[in-house]
Parts: structure tokens; C-alpha cells; sequence
């Protein structure tokens, strides 16, 4: 044995010491941009309006007249999210189709659909919204049109993404023995892809029932338009019957995507048609329903498509050209901009403490619920509560995306903890070690690469959510957006559009980055 | 006493009855080979020593402690938890964790996280005799490097000290795996299989760190091997296990031919051993005075 005295000394201490600086550095002036200042929660005046607000809550007005506008604005939500989804995939199927490399003899990425993709995704479907209701004007058109960009954009991009990701081979073999690139695909990958394609596009259902929640905000019809009303009236007893009725939606809408991707998971009976009960009663509902919200909705696309909506549009677009780019107005984008980063950032740090924290308790039944209860209302329902809790500002809006995503990371890392190998764990518990520690040296170390993966992939959901957060009065790029547009300033307008545009590339890019080091 | 099972049985909740009858008492310092085909139950029987399995009949007393068998008392002390994935687990109790930091587990596959850097997890030996603010201080700075380095040291690992886990080959992840339990310094190693991932001589060398370890510390050492030439050259009691039952219990100069014969009847006529040799030449090995000074 070497005589070797001195131990060495750890080699990533230096590493880990200037990350965590470097880190502290980042975060101090992003928490003091978001104005986080937990105090303002327990402020006396906050505490009565927020109190007697939620007092307001009980009991939820059950009056008959509501509860029929209640089923109307519901059923158009629900028609609003099909509709769109529907012309989503309508724009997914060629824009993946082009984007995607597979089935290509050189593996090329198609940069001008990439792109057009990453515009598409890149802007918020509140802020397509809120320009086709310039446009179109107040209605569910607007809406659906929107979901149907953005929704298109993400569909194409994991479509294109998931081809891309089975084995190659088959159509390979396809295309050398002379047949096309869509036969190729269709009989090469497709079959490999279709479950997870399938259901991917059905978990987007279950988000678009949420975003379509949120599109009335802007004026776009359905349960948020309601929710709006009743926020700003401060009428609790319609606001709390409201809410209830979005968690019965989401609950409902998770419960059905659960159903039909289990059904997808159960293997084909053994006879000579593909088509079973299920499958049939499955091709002949989807239809209809996507008809009916179609006709429920009363859009008729006909009229987009005249001379004279046009020249409407043409000129709407025109007002945004050229976007303003004077050193006064770029410095007041470039604020909202860091403000914007200050609560993405905020909201996704402190969801994922929370979330952390809510998914280690072993008996998980009330710990699932308040998960689910947080999730199911979306961050910009939760603004307009938090507005009322901490004041109007950026911490308003951090806190909103707090609760959301601790909802959802939460319910995330349960699964990941849960499916994170046991036996490290298992073993120093069985030397003797606490379970807390057992869990710290065996258990986490498993699944850090999930949680951390999970978190960073929320932060690029919530950058986009964070954009338009100021809508109501959150603070941010969505503020100025919201302000600018109302009064028709639509030069500086699209400069925000262009910033929100360029913030959520290069969180992208960040989180892929980060994601590639923290491996 | 190290540790003492008088009648111990061990059924499965799916009635798989794994050990029955299992009488088997060791003196603290004694040096205990298991060998056996497999399924024979060598696993099921560290189990039961690590206090990880309750047994179904019997009683056991490791280190002073002594827990009676279902059928006697029902197990205050030690209530039986939810069916868990491979094993009905002994909960954490306080007194139970205080047993349990003075026995150490070789496990079959190490149980190690990948992410985890080789220091980390030669220091988690010591989780249950540390200070939890030393144990949380240690994720963030390794606390006793020297420890750890002089540890892997001796299994030949000391320039792997920082690397992480999952940059390991197998034989280096498990030697990772003995090297936490050398570190923890227990009164009773069960090793279940020690050595299965290395080659003949890394083998060797290692199983006689083991003994030399706990020879010196007047520990007591229970391997479980496969090898059986292994077995006979490093440890003076032999102990073969076959159904569920002890099938013999002798120093390892009495153990015959005949008895390994038997012991292995199923597995068709060639001994299990480290090169694979006949068996004439294991048991002339084992019984060369030259070849039992060189390992033990």
C-alpha cells in the first residue's frame, strides 16, 4: 500500500461552492424582481378582503338562472377544447409531417416548418386570443382559433418528435425496397408510435379543457368569461360555484384521458377485423362530438374566409408593423421582461419546495386531493384570487404559478419517488439508518434526474404562463401586452409579442442546457 | 454469543415455505460459510439474520436481542408491514434500528444509487451511528474522506473514491457495496454473495479482506458463496443448505466429498467453484496447509 497521508481533498467542492454562489447571485435580484415578500400574506388589510372574499364562498349561489348560464358557459368550454384540438390536428398532421426527420433517407431537420413551429408554440394561446378577438371579435371563435394555432405548434413538435424516436429500421427497409416516405411511415413507424401518439394527443385534450377555462378572460367566451365577471364583482358565492365547476371539469376530463389511455394499453382481441365495440363507438362519438361543438359554437368559418375579413386582417396586421424598437420602449419591455423572469422563476422554485414536500407523506389520500384541487384551477383563476390576497404585482403572479404547478409537480414527483428504485433505500434502513436519511442517501439520488427533469420542463410551461399573467394585473410583459393593446398602440404591442416570442426560446434552450448538466 | 436460531421456519405470505427447522448458533468471531444450490434458501436465511425477514416459527436472538417467531408471540416488538415488493419487512422501530446498526448487509446487487458518488456511499455505512447533522452535512461535503479512502483502499477502489457510481464496472460496484459495510465497522457481516461479480482472484482477495476484517475486530462473518472451493479454503465452518434445511454443519476440513455430492445433486456432477475445476483438486486445495495460509 502507497504511504499517502493527506486525504484528498474533494474535487467538486470548488464546483459545487461557485455553483450555489452563482446560483445565489442569479436568484437574489430575480426574488427581489417578483417583490417576493411572504409578509404581504399575512397583512392585516390583505387578510379582510381576501377573508371576507372567501367568506362570500359559502354558500356557492345555486340560483336557477346561474346555474343555467353555468351549464351553457361549461358546455361551451367543453366545445371550445374540441373544437380546437380538432383543428389543432388538422395543422399537426402536415407540420409534423414536414418537420419531422424520420422517414428521410439523410436525416435533415426542416428549419423553416421548425421554426414556423416554434412561433406558433412561442406565443401564448391567451395572447392568439386576445388578437382574434381584435379580430373576429368577442366569442368562442377566437378562442378556438387560438388553441388551434398553439396546440397545433406543440401536437407537430412531439408528433414530429415522437417518430423520430422509434426504431428506424422498418422504413428504412420500406423506402430501399422503392416505396414513398408517407407509406413508409405509415407502415414502418406508425405502428410503433400510434399508442403513444394517441395518447399524447389525448393528455392535450385534458389541457385544453384547461386553457379553454381561460380563455374567456380575454373575452373569448365560456366558464372564464363567467369567472371574470364574478371576480370583479367580488361576488364569492358565483366565483366558488364557478371553481367547483372547473375542478368537476378536470377532474372529469383526467378521468376520461385515464380511461382512454388504459383502453389503448389493453392488447387487440385475436380476430380479423381492427375494429371492436369499443373502437367503433370510439370513431363514431369523436366525430359527432367535434361536429356538435362546432355547430354548439355557431363559427362560421365560411366568414373568415371572405374578401372582406381579409382586408380586415391585413390591415390588423399591418398595425403591428413595423414593431417600435426606440431605446424608451425597449428598456420598458426589457423590465417587463426580467419581471417576466422573476416569476417564472419564483412561482416554479417555490412550487417545486412545496410539491416536494406534499409528495413524500407516505398515506397519500388527502395529499393527492389537495393536489389535484391545486392543479385542476388554472394559474390565471389563481391570479385573480392571489391579486386579492398579496395586492396587485409581480408577487401576485408568482404565487399563482406556485399553486398550480405545486399541483402538478407534486403529483409528479409522487409518481417519479414511487417509481425510483427501493432497494438503496431498503438497505440503509436496514443498517440502521433514520428513514429521512435512508431517503436522502438511497431514495432521492434515484430520482433526482425525474424531479429535476420534471421541474425544468414546468419552468418552460410556466416562462409562457408568466407572460401572460399580467393580463390580470400580474405584473410582467402580459401587463404591458394587456395595456398596449387596449389602446390600440399596436407597434409596441408586437414589440412584446416579439419579446415573449424570444424569452421562451431562450428558456428553452436554457432548461435543455441545464438539463444536459444536471444529468 | 453472535447470534442463535433454535428452530426458525420462514413462509412466504404465498405459502412458500423457504426455511424450516433452522437451528444454528454461532459464537461471536466465528467465521460461517453458507454454500448450497440454489434457491436453497442461503438468502432467505441472511435475511432472517439481518432482521429483515421476521421468522414465521422459531425464535432468534442476534446480538442479545431476541425476537420470537410468529407462532410463539406474535411479534410485539416487531409488527409485520405491508407486503413490500420482495419482502415482508421488520418496521423501523427505534430499539430494532439500534440492532440493526451493528449488523452489516452485502447484498446481492449493491444496492447504490447510480448518481451517487463511491465516497457518498461508502460513508452512508455510518448513517445510523452518525449525527443526523453530520449525515446532512456530508451530502453537501464528504465528512470523513479519509475513512472512506482507507476503506477502498483495501479493496483496491481507492482511485475510484470520487468517481460516480454508475461509472463503475459490476465487479467495482460491488466491491463499492462491501467496502460500506467494512466502513461501518459491524459486529455481524452477513454477506450474501459477495464476490459472485469478480474474477477468481479479485474473489479471493476480497473474501479475505472480509475475513482478515472481522478477524481482527472479533466480528463475526456469515458469507453465503456459490464458490465452494471459495468456501472450504477461507472459512473454518461450512454450513450446507438444501430445501430449507441445514443439511450439515462441520469445520471445513470434515466436509467430504460425499456430502458436497449430495448437497449439489441436482446441479448435475461438477461442483460450483471459482475456476470451475474438478472437485478432487478443491478439496486437495482445501486441504493444503500451504493454500489455507495463503487465503485465511
Amino acid at each position: 500500500m502507497l504511504l499517502n497521508p493527506a486525504p484528498p481533498r474533494d474535487p467538486a467542492a470548488r464546483g459545487r461552492l461557485s455553483g450555489a454562489l452563482l446560483a445565489l447571485v442569479i436568484l437574489w435580484p430575480l426574488f427581489r424582481a417578483a417583490e417576493f415578500k411572504p409578509g404581504a400574506l399575512f397583512d392585516s388589510s390583505n387578510l379582510k378582503v381576501i377573508g371576507h372574499f372567501l367568506a362570500g364562498f359559502l354558500p356557492p349561489e345555486r340560483g336557477a338562472e346561474f346555474l343555467a348560464y353555468l351549464g351553457k358557459a361549461t358546455l361551451e368550454t367543453l366545445a371550445i377544447a374540441t373544437a380546437g384540438l380538432a383543428l389543432a390536428f388538422v395543422l399537426a398532421v402536415p407540420l409534423g409531417y414536414l418537420a419531422t426527420a424520420a422517414g428521410r433517407e439523410q436525416p435533415t431537420l426542416n428549419p423553416l416548418s421548425r421554426s414556423l413551429l416554434t412561433i406558433l408554440r412561442g406565443i401564448p394561446e391567451l395572447v392568439w386570443a386576445l388578437l382574434f378577438v381584435r379580430v373576429f371579435g368577442l366569442g368562442p371563435a377566437a378562442g378556438v382559433l387560438a388553441l388551434g394555432l398553439t396546440y397545433g405548434g406543440m401536437l407537430a413538435k412531439v408528433y414530429a418528435e415522437i417518430l423520430e424516436s422509434v426504431d428506424p429500421a422498418p422504413a428504412h427497409a420500406l423506402r430501399h425496397n422503392g416505396a414513398g416516405r408517407p407509406l413508409a411511415i405509415l407502415y414502418g413507424l406508425l405502428p410503433q408510435a400510434s399508442k403513444e401518439l394517441a395518447s399524447y394527443t389525448v393528455y392535450r385534450w385534458e389541457c385544453a379543457i384547461r386553457a379553454s377555462v381561460v380563455m374567456g378572460f380575454v373575452g373569448a367566451g365560456g366558464l372564464g368569461q363567467l369567472m371574470d365577471q364574478a371576480m370583479k364583482m367580488l361576488n364569492g358565492g358565483e366565483a366558488a360555484s364557478i371553481l367547483l365547476t372547473f375542478m368537476l371539469l378536470v377532474f372529469a376530463a383526467d378521468g376520461i384521458s385515464g380511461w382512454l389511455r388504459r383502453a389503448l394499453d389493453t392488447p387487440p382481441a385475436a380476430r380479423a377485423s381492427p375494429f371492436g365495440w369499443r373502437s367503433i363507438s370510439f370513431l363514431l362519438v369523436l366525430p359527432s362530438a367535434i361536429i356538435a361543438s362546432f355547430h354548439w359554437l355557431e363559427i362560421g368559418f365560411g366568414e373568415l374566409f371572405t374578401a372582406g375579413a381579409a382586408h380586415s386582417i391585413g390591415e390588423f396586421v399591418a398595425g403591428f408593423l413595423p414593431p417600435d424598437l426606440s431605446s424608451d420602449w425597449l428598456a420598458r419591455v426589457g423590465l417587463g421582461i426580467w419581471e417576466t423572469l422573476a416569476i417564472s422563476v419564483v412561482g416554479t422554485l417555490l412550487a417545486a419546495a412545496s410539491g416536494l414536500l406534499l409528495a413524500l407523506p407516505k398515506w397519500r389520500a388527502p395529499f393527492s386531493f389537495l393536489l389535484n384541487t391545486l392543479r385542476s384551477v388554472p394559474e390565471l383563476v389563481w391570479a385573480t384570487i392571489t391579486a386579492l390576497a398579496v395586492g396587485l404585482g409581480p408577487f401576485a403572479g408568482a404565487l399563482a404559478l406556485a399553486l398550480h404547478t405545486t399541483g402538478v409537480l407534486g403529483r409528479l414527483y409522487a409518481e417519479a419517488l414511487d417509481n425510483a428504485p427501493a432497494a438503496p433505500g431498503h438497505a440503509l434502513r436496514l443498517a440502521g439508518a433514520p428513514t429521512g436519511l435512508s431517503f436522502l442517501y438511497g431514495t432521492l439520488p434515484g430520482a433526482a434526474p425525474q424531479l429535476i427533469a420534471y421541474t425544468l420542463y414546468r419552468w418552460e410551461m410556466n416562462i409562457r404562463m408568466a407572460a401572460i399573467l399580467g393580463f390580470v394585473g400580474a405584473g410582467g410583459l402580459g401587463q404591458l401586452l394587456y395595456f398596449e393593446l387596449s389602446l390600440f398602440h399596436h407597434a409596441q404591442a408586437s414589440t412584446v409579442i416579439i419579446a415573449m416570442l424570444i424569452l421562451s426560446i431562450a428558456v428553452d434552450q436554457t432548461s435543455a442546457w441545464l438539463r444536459q448538466r444536471l444529468r | 454469543m453472535s447470534f442463535a436460531l433454535d428452530g426458525a421456519g420462514l413462509t412466504h405470505a404465498n405459502g412458500f415455505t423457504a426455511l424450516s427447522g433452522i437451528t444454528l448458533r454461532a459464537n461471536k468471531g466465528e467465521r460461517i460459510a453458507l454454500i448450497g444450490p440454489s434457491g436453497a434458501g442461503k438468502t432467505s436465511l441472511l435475511s432472517v439474520l439481518g432482521t429483515a425477514l421476521a421468522p414465521s416459527a422459531g425464535s432468534v436472538e442476534v446480538l442479545d436481542f431476541g425476537f420470537p417467531g410468529a407462532s410463539t408471540a406474535g411479534m410485539p416488538s416487531f409488527p409485520r408491514k405491508r407486503e413490500s415488493m420482495s419482502a415482508n419487512e421488520i418496521s423501523g422501530v427505534s430499539l430494532a434500528s439500534r440492532l440493526r446498526t451493528r449488523i452489516g448487509t452485502i447484498h446481492q446487487a449493491p444496492p447504490i444509487p447510480g448518481r451517487q458518488r463511491v465516497v457518498t456511499a461508502v460513508l452512508a455505512g455510518k448513517l445510523g451511528q452518525w449525527p443526523a447533522w453530520k449525515s446532512l452535512a456530508s451530502l453537501l461535503y464528504p465528512l470523513d474522506v479519509a475513512g472512506a479512502r482507507a476503506t477502498l483502499e483495501r479493496l483496491d477502489l481507492a482511485d475510484k473514491l470520487f468517481a460516480r457510481c454508475d461509472q463503475l464496472s459490476g465487479g467495482q460496484l460491488q466491491r463499492v457495496g462491501i467496502a460500506r459495510v467494512l466502513y461501518q465497522q459491524a459486529e455481524l457481516i452477513l454477506a450474501d454473495e459477495p464476490v459472485s461479480a469478480l474474477d477468481p482472484a479479485l474473489a479471493l482477495a476480497t473474501v479475505h479482506q472480509l475475513t482478515a476484517d472481522t478477524e481482527a475486530r472479533g466480528a463475526t462473518l456469515v458469507a453465503s458463496l456459490h464458490a465452494v472451493d471459495l468456501a472450504l479454503n477461507c472459512f473454518p465452518r461450512i454450513v450446507g443448505i438444501k430445501g430449507g434445511r441445514i443439511a450439515f454443519d462441520l469445520p471445513a476440513g470434515e466436509v467430504s466429498e460425499a456430502l458436497l455430492h449430495d448437497l449439489y445433486a441436482s446441479e448435475g456432477q461438477t461442483l460450483p467453484t471459482l475456476a470451475n475445476e474438478p472437485r478432487f483438486t478443491t478439496l486437495a486445495a482445501a486441504n493444503d496447509p500451504a493454500t489455507r495460509a495463503a487465503c485465511c
